[in-house]
């Protein structure tokens, strides 16, 4: 019992004298230095090296800074959990004065953290929720990968291409459906299998995905996901990929077809312009192929000049608005009219018609909406 | 060259104090061997930590957050080891508490029973539901003799699926079904307001919030305290941790004792799960990204381990070890590798364990026969 | 016929479950010696991240040679991995389970493994060279045994191989009964004249060098790629502690305990991908591995039955010698 309380003594002394060492140390070299430049901050789900959705942030943030140089401090925080991982970095960042602070994933802002540090100006991709310091950002991927679906279905000898997709929700059904219509548009008739992983990044399971639908038919690959692992199993059956959100070409070169890819790069630069002369306001921004937010990845090897002549035309149309996939007439999976001929689907409105909130499969997915 | 350990008779008290300073400097000191070696100022990258633990504006606040979860399963972990029943499920213990626990705050705080009733039912759910996920090891080690080892650590990922299943899986009750937002990323149902834990404000360093959790987990370290020094059950957990055979001897009930450690271990788990619900994120967790991701329950263990299982010392440590996780987060960035606070911890955790045999025992260089046969003339 | 769910099943699961293999190869040898190592997982991770920054970073002429290079340094960061454990528990008498669970804290996918690999810079690139399938394609296209056999890449024939050896080494050589004797009665053991520490620490060590194999079959075979976390290894090493009791401390057992892990593993995306619903599929099929043990180690366990089964009965124990 003695020897207990002696040695819970002890380990209170030293943990107390690492405690002063470490002190003492601090107050010796003093705080750190402070400048005068705006301090800008990103918030990463994953490594910023991912290869895929956080890299082409992290991507942004550099674009940012060879714009404005020394004007501005930029800084990211990667692998950061969605919940009170996320509120202590937002505390961290706020205290060494960042003033704004981009917010890559959906879930991550909370009106209970938009209401603690009203002097901070948040930012968060993929959501819903506004305030008077929170903004939301995202664009049409759907428009670029309605362009990669062209090429994998011209690319399909067979009637089948698999599509790898995370999770059962509005952004990857409506990219899989955007997947899907562009491939139809090039190889009729085709059917798009599905299988979910979810998880945003899991190259294990991603690679199981892609093997289950070469086995269940498919003869091209494509995902909406972040890691290459389809594409190096689509390279080892040797059939076509289209990848997504980068260019992984350079992991399976001979399968790679293109990939639509996210450049947030002129908005970023756009907003922290703003939030440094103060005309931020807080809003919904949805890029698109014509501002410079999403486009198609260079081609691989097996896009043949007829297919890049069909997808420059459809990205000249979708452009001058004369094409827009989400028009009417779609059909779900089951054959029923959900878009009635003339009528657009709208980004927020219109219910489960709307971009933010379909929850159903276009004609000639096979695989559920539900996960 | 050969040692070999002999166990000390005497046990000077220097020895009880020096051994962990001595072990946890050299801790520090073989990490800075780490940061040099790779190109860091180790003097520099440990300041940086210790201010971004707890002097830095906000620092403490945020450290509470990592430390209160911590504390709970440190102490978890502290009540099993102790008597050498090895649970290492608090990490599923956890999970599952959060679930039962935000059962309790959803469902009755939705009917709109007054707060501290809700609030006292969310800490009952989530201690109940912490202690029934506990007992399945506990029981098939009390009645089958199954190491509890293996089958807590399995029932682990067990729990996490079923969590990651409740909401991103399945239209449970615990997932938000309505609503615009509910359609566009899975997310667990909001507590209503008075599911919601208080926290206590301190008015220093731009405000320190105290969360309720961490007054429970003070709680549960004088309860474990009192349990284990001062009552006969705990006089006979005692016996039974150090000698299985004198217990059975002096008449102790094993099959209750492990059940009941078990069971205790399991509810301060499932406490600190339902505190993360209702102090921090006030919904269930059910992202693979979020809560799983921190790896409470494993940490819970070094905690443990690093307080030797003295309650009180349990939460000490907590504090430490969450000001280090939060520096860690607050400081990664380019010349601060998301890697380090774990290597850190992993060195100052070997350093320790390796102390801990200095305290009791000498250790001998042996000659070898060769070299003495050298020596002489 | 090669695409139907069955074959595909057993594909997958010899794919999927080779990494486990190694990993509970290693571990058993551990085991068997007395020593629990919860390490795994760490060590694994540690094993990828090397093993990837050799293949990819050190050129030496040919591909296979630059793999194997790959695989050697994998099993060496393992082994030093190991050797931290070896040297707590053996030497300084630590207990098994917080040392090895230091370990995979320490090494693991928040510590050193992340460290090392944003360190080394080998994040989100492809690996020069891989292990892939070698036989002709119209051998891989074999009914049944095509994508079974010949389909797979060169590290699962060299498990074949490793789990022969161990079987053998176990049973049929004086050092494999000396282990097993070390692991069942150290004190016996030490009596006959067998060194306890040296066999533990070599056992020890050996199993980092498989987990580091391990961690290898991921970033050079599976998905030949690295990234920080543990996104590479997504729990194998753990599963690869639960193979170790769920084939009752035997080689040949483990192989097939890992094939039916990987299968499970594989079921979920093949069922999703055949339009065939069996209820929550993500939640037992990826819950199967571990409440598979639970049960296994439950029914071993009843009246004794797993020291009969071949449970080292000094396992987790510390070996004092008792003179002094």
């Amino acid at each position: 019992m003695r020897n207990r309380k002696l040695a819970l003594g002890a380990v209170v002394a030293a943990l107390a004298a690492a405690a002063a060492v470490a002190l003492a140390l601090g107050t010796a070299t003093g705080s750190a230095k402070t400048t005068g430049a705006y301090k800008v901050a990103w918030i990463l789900v994953g490594p910023h090296n991912d290869g895929g959705w956080s890299q082409a942030h992290v991507d942004g943030m550099n674009y940012v800074k060879s714009h404005l140089g020394s004007k501005v401090q930029v800084t990211y925080k990667e692998n950061i959990a969605v919940g009170a991982q996320f509120s202590q970095t937002v505390a961290s960042l706020s205290a060494q004065g960042y003033k704004l602070i981009f917010a890559t994933s959906y879930g991550y802002i909370t009106p209970q953290i938009a209401a603690k540090y009203p002097n901070v100006l948040f930012e968060q991709a993929t959501g819903t929720y506004t305030a008077k310091n929170v903004a939301e950002y995202f664009g049409s991927a759907e428009d670029t990968i309605y362009l990669s679906g062209m090429a994998a279905g011209a690319a399909a000898k067979c009637n089948t291409i698999g599509f790898v997709v995370a999770y059962p929700i509005p952004e990857v059904i409506r990219h899989t459906n955007a997947f899907a219509l562009g491939a139809q548009a090039t190889h009729p008739g085709v059917k798009v299998k599905i299988v979910w992983t979810n998880s945003w990044f899991d190259p294990a399971k991603e690679r199981k995905a892609a093997q289950s639908l070469v086995s269940a038919g498919a003869c091209v690959l494509g995902q909406n996901v972040d890691s290459p692992a389809t594409g190096e199993y689509a390279q080892s059956k040797h059939i076509p990929w289209v990848g997504y959100d980068s260019d992984s070409s350079s992991f399976a070169p001979k399968s790679w077809l293109t990939a639509s890819v996210y450049n947030w790069g002129p908005y970023y630069l756009k907003r922290v312009e703003a939030a440094m002369n103060g005309t931020w306001k807080p809003g919904f921004y949805y890029g698109s192929i014509n501002d410079g937010f999403t486009k198609l990845a260079p081609y691989g090897p097996g896009v043949s000049a007829a297919t890049k002549k069909l997808i420059a035309t459809k990205e000249k149309a979708i452009e001058n608005g004369s094409f827009y996939e989400f028009s009417g007439p779609l059909y779900d999976q089951s054959g029923k009219l959900r878009v009635p001929k003339g009528q657009k689907m709208q980004v927020l409105k219109g219910g489960t018609n709307s971009l933010y909130g379909m929850n159903w499969l276009v004609k000639g997915v096979i695989g559920s909406p539900k996960g | 060259m050969r040692f070999t350990v002999e166990r000390r008779l005497d046990l000077p008290r220097w020895r009880l104090v020096a051994v962990p300073i001595v072990s946890i400097a050299l801790g520090l000191v073989l990490a800075g061997l780490v940061l040099l070696v790779t190109g860091h100022n180790p003097l520099s990258s440990y300041r940086q930590l210790f201010d971004a633990a707890f002097v830095s504006t906000g620092s403490l606040d945020q450290t509470l957050i990592s430390a209160t979860p911590l504390a709970f399963t440190g102490l978890a972990a502290a009540a099993a080891f102790r008597m050498r029943v090895f649970n290492i499920g608090a990490e599923g213990q956890l999970y599952i508490g959060s679930i039962t626990g935000a059962f309790f705050g959803l469902y009755f705080g939705g009917r709109g029973a007054a707060s501290p009733w809700v609030i006292a039912l969310m800490v009952l759910g989530g201690m109940a539901g912490g202690a029934a996920w506990a007992s399945i090891a506990g029981a098939l080690r009390a009645f089958f003799g199954t190491s509890e080892i293996l089958t807590s650590l399995m029932l682990n990922y067990i729990a996490g699926y079923l969590l990651t299943y409740l909401v991103f899986d399945s239209e449970s009750y615990w997932r938000q079904t309505k609503g615009f937002n509910a359609t566009v990323f899975p997310t667990g149902k909001q507590l209503p307001h008075n599911a919601v834990w208080p926290a206590w404000t301190l008015h220093t360093q731009g405000g320190i919030g105290v969360p309720l959790g961490a007054f429970l987990a003070v709680a549960a370290a004088i309860f474990l305290w009192v349990l284990y020094r001062r009552t006969r059950f705990g006089f006979e957990v005692q016996v039974l941790g150090d000698s299985e055979g004198a217990a059975r001897y002096a008449g102790v009930r094993t099959r209750r004792k492990v059940l009941s450690v078990m069971a205790i271990s399991g509810a301060i788990a499932g406490l600190g799960g339902v505190s993360q619900v209702g102090d921090f994120g006030h919904s269930v967790d059910g992202d693979p990204n979020g809560l799983q991701r921190l790896g409470y329950g494993y940490s819970g263990i070094v905690v443990a381990a690093l307080g030797r299982y003295n309650p009180f010392a349990v939460l000490l440590v907590a504090f430490l070890l969450g000001g280090l996780e939060n520096a860690g987060n607050s400081l990664q960035g380019a010349n601060f590798p998301s890697g380090l606070v774990g290597v850190i911890e992993g060195i100052i955790l070997f350093t320790t364990l390796g102390g801990e045999l200095l305290i009791r025992h000498r250790v001998r260089l042996l000659r070898t026969p060769k070299t003495a046969a050298e020596a002489m003339p | 016929m090669n695409n139907s769910l069955i074959v595909v099943l057993i594909a997958s699961g010899v794919t999927y479950g080779t990494p486990i293999l190694f990993g509970a190869l290693g571990e058993l040898l551990a085991e068997r010696s007395g020593v629990l190592n919860l390490g795994v997982e760490g060590m694994m991770l540690v094993g990828a991240a090397m093993g990837f920054w050799a293949e990819q970073r050190i050129h030496i002429g040919s591909g296979a040679l630059s793999l194997i290079l790959g695989l050697a340094v994998a099993a060496f960061s393992g082994t030093v991995m190991a050797a931290i454990h070896a040297f707590l528990v053996v030497s300084l008498r630590a207990s098994q389970i917080v040392s090895g669970l230091a370990l995979t804290i320490f090494a693991g996918g928040l510590g050193l493994s992340s460290y090392l690999g944003t360190d080394l810079n080998i994040a989100g690139v492809p690996a020069t060279h891989t292990f892939h399938a070698f036989f002709p394609n119209t051998m891989q296209n074999w009914p049944i045994v095509g994508p079974i056999v010949f389909g797979q890449n060169p590290l699962v024939y060299f498990s074949w191989l490793c789990v022969i050896a161990v079987a053998y080494y176990l049973a049929r050589t004086r050092p494999g009964l000396n282990v097993r004797a070390v692991g069942e009665a150290p004190g016996a053991a030490d009596a006959m004249g067998i060194s306890v520490a040296k066999y533990r620490y070599i056992h020890t060590l050996v199993g980092g060098a498989f987990a580091g194999i391990a961690g290898a079959t991921f970033a050079l075979a599976i998905t030949p790629t690295w990234n920080s976390g543990d996104s590479l290894v997504q729990g194998a090493g753990w599963i690869a502690i639960a193979l170790v009791i769920f084939s009752f401390w035997r080689a040949e057992l483990c192989l097939v305990g890992a094939y039916l892990f990987g299968a499970a593993q594989a079921l979920q995306p093949e069922l999703q991908a055949r339009n065939i619903s069996l209820g929550p599929t993500d939640l037992w099929a990826n819950s199967l591995p571990y409440a598979a043990t639970v049960i296994v180690l439950a029914a071993v366990s009843w009246r004794g039955a797993s020291r009969r089964l071949g449970a080292p009965a000094a396992l987790g124990v510390a070996y004092v010698r008792e003179d002094a």
